[in-house]
Parts: structure tokens; C-alpha cells; sequence
């Protein structure tokens, strides 16, 4: 009993001595080949369209810096982390990035819940991280040093839509409806307490709802003559069919999970007139020149396909800057800035983006319209 | 609650109702008569489901040249087009139901495999099945064309009777006539029940269970296209993920019904479409699935087979 009990101690104590050195060099350990750049967010899964618009932006910079800097030691392939928008996915992965020494940066985490495991890691390994499109304000906490962010949180947003709805519709009443997931949740309650005594009525269809007719018919009988829905753009292109199907004119208004071409795809004539906020900037409107060139190249622009380019850009500047290790890196993208498409990228101290407005659109034609930033 | 909402669009939710109940019944009876013959669930039935409704989009866009952006057909081009989405969405279903049968099940049936080797082949399938459509479409939902103007054909106490879901109902409720009469007159449907009754005296009788199998496959597959063609042509998109909540609530109108009985299929669908309708009405959408459940609980406690009790020889319909 007693050797056993020892033996167990010398193991415990090789193990955490193992995972120890294991662990260590990837924080100080030079990398030997060429520098990577990763990207994480959910690339299969339900959540993958997100994260494949993402990839695609980072992807693209890094073409496109390769092209014009032929001897740069970056690898041209960038280093996919699959989290599927899961934190319970995210959290085994996080430590295996954090190891391998040649990732000096990371775009994303996309999603907030995923970010919350894995900041921690990176914070530990000094990996720097740029997110185009995790908006849950409480992320500065996790990731201290190196987390910065593209994009401005779900506090602005809501209060923004919200002035958009009551600036373009007279006397507005209005219906809330959102998909009861994390997101739509938290940015139909900033909407709520905006518009205040607006709110005529409100509905909640998760996510995989196909029929609306109880919905619409909530509308309808509530006298409202807007109605917001906070949720993604596929849930809401299938509502807004209906809505328009059923005879309803009110207006539509959504955010960000709804600013995608695919909404317009879907939605076709039903998408016209909708009111569209977010943090992001479609890329077709932020450079129609650079989209194409995109989509020749193989890759369809969506949402947070801007920022995801723009954070990208940033690190590969960094590089360019002479930087080739995490701590320099994260020292560039902390103190300096870049002018990239959707906005100029500089980081206050908590890693936040200043300056940066929350954008209002309108489906005119078939195409998103850019509005304009929506003042307070 | 909200029974005022109830009150006042009572006919407009039961008409909406009974349209989604056709589709969920026209899916269920695939899990049914799948069950009745071999006691065993199709898990990959959802996907067969989700094929159908690619292939009403392929049969559009490609066969029929219809594009997206053009304006709705009309008078003959628009009848013939909807009947090739139609026969395109059914006979994907039916030949993937078939090959789904012979890949899966087939050879694990005749080495005699466990139910729960079957299952999880059955679930393997429906897994690799989403997956590739997953990969294949880039994750991205797609939207089917307006081949038909949606118009109000009529309003009734405050219902405004939509012409499309009114094919729906009238194309369903002809669909499961052509079903109870295939199974209850024809060769191979005696054969079919023959089966659900008792597998070893069939074959003993001389039925042919393979064929016999394949054509329940084939049967609950063509079921499942035309519920495929009127989900589409409806809700006027699909995605890989389509068969999922659709199969889920197609399964439990199956099982409330009682499972491997057609009636029981065809009123499972029907209630559970309206019971989702009403409820959402009565207690917000987000309570649709709650409300629905523990109803399906309550008449489980009090009716462990379902309303109509199991298997496909007691459903004289």
C-alpha cells in the first residue's frame, strides 16, 4: 500500500512537472520556421457560416500581403482553430494554440462564450488576440493584456438601433421578437430600455422556429408598426417572408447577426426597406474594388468578413514592422494603430476600439445601404 | 396567457396549423412505417426529409431554369414546374430512403446485429448525411425561388385562407389516401402489413422480406419528398440542418399517434401542428415545445402506445 502511495505521488508529481515543461517554452520559445497566424472561431458545425466569413477575411489579408511581400517569413496558410462557437470545444483546444510556437497572433475569438475559456490561456502564453466580432462587454476581464477588439459591444448597439428605429418611423410602436440565444437576448434588452414606453409587445422564437404565424399574428393585433428582431440572418429572413407574406407593411428592423447579403438572398423582396445596425460594415460597401477581388480570388465576403481583414492587416503590419515574436507583436497592436477599411484600429487600455461608431443600413434594391454612423 | 390573441385569430392559427400539421404527418408516417416493419427507428429519416427539399431546388433552378430573382410563374409553366419539384423532391427521398436501407441496415439485419448497433448506423448515417450537406452548401442556408404568387384566396372569420397552404392541405390529404390504399389493397402493401404482424410467418408464407423492406422505404421516402416539396414551397428555403427540428417534431407526432399505425401517424401530425400553433398563440413561442411535450407525456402516462396503439395491421383507417 504504502509503495503505491508513493508511486502515485511520483507520478503526480512527473505528470505536473510534464505538463510544466510542456507548457513553458510556449510563452518564451522562439519559433524556428515561419510565423503563423491563426484564426479561431466556428469553421463546422451550425454556428460555421460566422466563422467561415471570418477565415475568409484573414485569409484574403494574408494573400494579399504575401502577394506584395514576397520574402516576408509568414506562413501563407493560416493556422485554423475550430471551436465551433462552443466553449466546452474551445477550452481543450485553447492550450494546444497556446504551445505551438510559430502562432504569434490570433484573430477571434468570434464568439464570447468561446473567448471567455480561452483568453485566460492566451494570457498566460502572451499570445496576442485581436476579435472581429466577440461583443460580450465583460471580455477585457479574461483577456487583460493581450485582448483587443475590433468591434464595439452589444452596449452600443442596442441603444443605436434603437434611435435608428424611433428617427425613421413616426409615433414608433414597437414589437421585439428575438431567437433566445445569448446574443439576441442581451442586445433586445439594451433595444427594450431605450426605446422604453415603444414597446408594444414582445415574442421569443428560438432558434430552428420556421413558423411564425403566432408571432405574426401577436403583431398584429398589438397596433405596432415596427418590429425589431435580434437574432441571426437566416431565422430572420425566413420571419420577415412571412411577415410580408401574411400582408404586414410595418417596418422591419434587425442588428448585426441579420447584417449579411445572405439575408437579402433569402429574404428577397421582403428584405426591402429593412433597417440593419452593427458595430461592422458589410465588405462590399467598406470597398466594393477589394470584394471583388475577394470573390475572384474564392472567397464570399459576409459579416465580420471587414473586421476580420482589418485585425489581420494589423498583426501582419506588426510583422512587417520587424516584430516576430508574440510579446513584440502584442506590444505594436497595443500601442499603435491602423487604418483599416471598416475603421482605424486603436486600442484604448482595456483593449477596446475608440472611436469607432455603430453603423445604420437600409435594403434598398436588393443591396445593404450604408446610412451612416447613428449619432447619439 | 394570451386568450384574447387566441380568440381572435382562432381560424387563421388553425388553418396555419393544419397546413404545418400535413407536413409533420406526411414526414411522421416515414418513422411509422419504417417502425411498423421493423421495430426499429430511422433515425436518418430527417435527412431523407432534407434531400428532398435540395432536390425540389435543384429540379427548379437547374431543370426548369427558374432563377431566384425572376417573378413568379404563371398557368401552365407554373403547374408543370411545381409538378417536377414535386416528382424531383419525391424521388430523391424515396431512392436515398432505399439506399440509406441497404447501406445501414441491410447487411446488420442479416448478420443479425443488435437494435442498438442498428441505431447508432442509423444515427451514423444521419450524421455523415448533414455533414456533407453542411460541407457542400458552405454552411449557408438556400433560398428556393417564387414559383407561385402567394395570394389570399379568401378570408374567413378573420382568416385569411392562403393559396399555397391550401395545396399543401388538399395535396397532402391526397398523398395519404394513395398511402392507406397502397397498404391496405395492393400486393406488396398485404405484404407490408403481413411483415409488421409477424416477420418469421411471412417468410414462411412465402413473402419476399427484402423486397418487402425496400418497398416500405420507398414508400415512407416518397412521403417524405412531397412533405420536402410543400416545406419549400411555403417557408421558400432549406439548409443541411432543415431535418432536424422537422424530424424531431415528425417523430414525436409518430409516437403520439402510437407508432407504426398510419392513423396514428397521420392524427399525430395534425395535432401536434396545431397544438404548436395554439400554444405559441396562447403562452408566446417560446413555450410551443414545452407545452407540446408534456402533452405528449400526459398521453404517454395514460396511453403508453400513443393514441391509436402500435403497428401498421391495426390501422384499417
Amino acid at each position: 500500500m504504502k509503495k503505491n502511495r508513493v508511486l502515485a505521488v511520483v507520478a503526480a508529481v512527473a505528470i505536473a512537472t510534464s505538463s510544466f515543461v510542456a507548457f513553458a517554452p510556449s510563452a518564451s520559445a522562439a519559433c524556428s520556421g515561419k510565423l503563423k497566424i491563426a484564426y479561431q472561431g466556428p469553421l463546422t458545425g451550425p454556428e460555421a457560416a460566422l466563422g467561415i466569413n471570418e477565415l475568409n477575411g484573414v485569409k484574403f489579408a494574408l494573400k494579399k500581403f504575401l502577394d506584395a511581400n514576397k520574402s516576408a517569413n509568414v506562413d501563407p496558410v493560416v493556422y485554423e482553430v475550430d471551436d465551433q462557437g462552443d466553449p466546452a470545444v474551445a477550452g481543450p483546444i485553447a492550450p494546444k494554440v497556446a504551445a505551438e510556437e510559430c502562432v504569434v497572433a490570433l484573430v477571434g475569438p468570434a464568439y464570447s462564450g468561446a473567448s471567455k475559456v480561452s483568453l485566460p490561456v492566451y494570457l498566460s502564453a502572451n499570445l496576442p488576440i485581436i476579435t472581429p466580432s466577440a461583443t460580450n462587454p465583460t471580455l477585457p476581464s479574461f483577456g487583460k493584456t493581450i485582448f483587443h477588439r475590433a468591434v464595439l459591444t452589444d452596449d452600443y448597439q442596442g441603444p443605436a438601433a434603437a434611435r435608428l428605429i424611433t428617427s425613421k418611423v413616426k409615433n414608433a410602436k414597437v414589437f421585439l421578437v428575438n431567437d433566445a440565444s445569448d446574443y439576441a437576448v442581451g442586445l433586445q434588452k439594451t433595444v427594450d430600455i431605450t426605446l422604453a414606453g415603444r414597446v408594444v409587445g414582445k415574442d421569443v422564437t428560438p432558434t430552428g422556429t420556421t413558423d411564425f404565424t403566432a408571432t405574426i399574428a401577436k403583431i398584429k393585433k398589438s397596433g405596432a408598426n415596427a418590429v425589431f428582431y435580434s437574432g441571426y440572418f437566416s431565422q430572420a429572413a425566413v420571419f420577415v417572408k412571412q411577415l410580408r407574406d401574411s400582408g404586414s407593411k410595418i417596418v422591419f428592423a434587425s442588428g448585426d447577426g441579420t447584417l449579411d447579403n445572405q439575408f437579402v438572398k433569402l429574404a428577397r423582396k421582403a428584405a426591402e426597406g429593412a433597417l440593419l445596425t452593427a458595430p461592422a460594415i458589410p465588405f462590399e460597401t467598406a470597398s466594393p474594388k477589394l470584394a471583388a477581388e475577394m470573390v475572384k480570388a474564392g472567397w464570399t465576403p459576409g459579416v465580420y468578413t471587414t473586421e476580420s481583414y482589418d485585425a489581420a492587416n494589423f498583426f501582419l503590419e506588426a510583422i512587417k514592422a520587424g516584430n516576430t515574436d508574440r510579446a513584440s507583436i502584442n506590444k505594436y497592436v497595443s500601442t499603435k494603430s491602423s487604418k483599416g477599411l471598416s475603421k482605424v484600429l486603436k486600442f484604448d487600455a482595456d483593449g477596446e476600439v475608440s472611436g469607432a461608431d455603430v453603423n445604420g443600413f437600409v435594403i434598398k434594391n436588393g443591396k445593404i445601404v450604408l446610412l451612416g454612423a447613428i449619432k447619439a | 396567457m394570451d386568450f384574447a390573441l387566441l380568440h381572435d385569430a382562432f381560424w387563421g392559427l388553425t388553418f396555419d396549423g393544419i397546413a404545418l400539421g400535413a407536413i409533420y404527418a406526411l414526414i411522421s408516417l416515414g418513422y411509422t412505417l419504417v417502425y411498423g416493419v421493423l421495430r426499429l427507428i430511422n433515425f436518418a429519416h430527417s435527412e431523407v426529409f432534407m434531400i428532398g427539399t435540395f432536390a425540389a431546388l435543384v429540379a427548379a433552378t437547374g431543370l426548369m431554369g427558374v432563377k431566384v430573382e425572376d417573378d413568379p410563374r404563371t398557368g401552365g409553366s407554373m403547374i408543370l414546374t411545381l409538378l417536377v419539384c414535386l416528382v424531383a423532391a419525391m424521388l430523391a427521398s424515396a431512392i436515398t430512403a432505399i439506399l440509406v436501407e441497404i447501406v445501414a441496415y441491410r447487411r446488420l439485419r442479416k448478420r443479425g446485429a443488435t437494435k442498438l448497433a442498428t441505431l447508432i448506423s442509423a444515427i451514423g448515417v444521419s450524421i455523415s448525411l448533414v455533414e456533407f450537406f453542411r460541407i457542400i452548401t458552405d454552411s449557408l442556408p438556400r433560398e428556393f425561388p417564387r414559383i407561385m404568387d402567394k395570394t389570399f384566396l379568401f378570408s374567413y372569420a378573420g382568416a385569411d385562407i392562403r393559396n399555397d397552404k391550401v395545396i399543401v392541405i388538399i395535396a397532402a390529404g391526397i398523398m395519404m389516401f394513395a398511402l392507406e390504399r397502397f397498404i391496405s389493397k395492393t400486393r406488396l402493401g398485404k405484404g407490408i402489413r403481413a411483415v409488421s404482424m409477424d416477420e418469421n410467418t411471412s417468410t414462411l408464407m412465402g413473402v419476399n422480406i427484402n423486397r418487402v423492406i425496400t418497398v416500405t422505404f420507398f414508400a415512407g421516402g416518397l412521403m417524405a419528398g412531397a412533405a420536402a416539396f410543400f416545406y419549400i414551397l411555403v417557408y421558400e428555403n432549406t439548409s443541411f440542418k432543415v431535418g432536424f427540428f422537422l424530424g424531431i417534431s415528425a417523430f414525436t407526432a409518430a409516437v403520439l399517434g402510437g407508432i407504426g399505425n398510419l392513423k396514428g401517424a397521420l392524427f399525430g401530425g395534425f395535432a401536434l401542428g396545431l397544438m404548436e400553433t395554439w400554444t405559441s398563440a396562447l403562452f408566446g413561442t417560446a413555450w410551443k415545445a414545452v407545452i407540446s411535450f408534456i402533452i405528449l407525456v400526459l398521453v404517454l402516462l395514460i396511453k403508453p402506445t400513443g393514441l391509436f396503439g402500435e403497428s401498421i395491421q391495426q390501422a384499417r383507417v
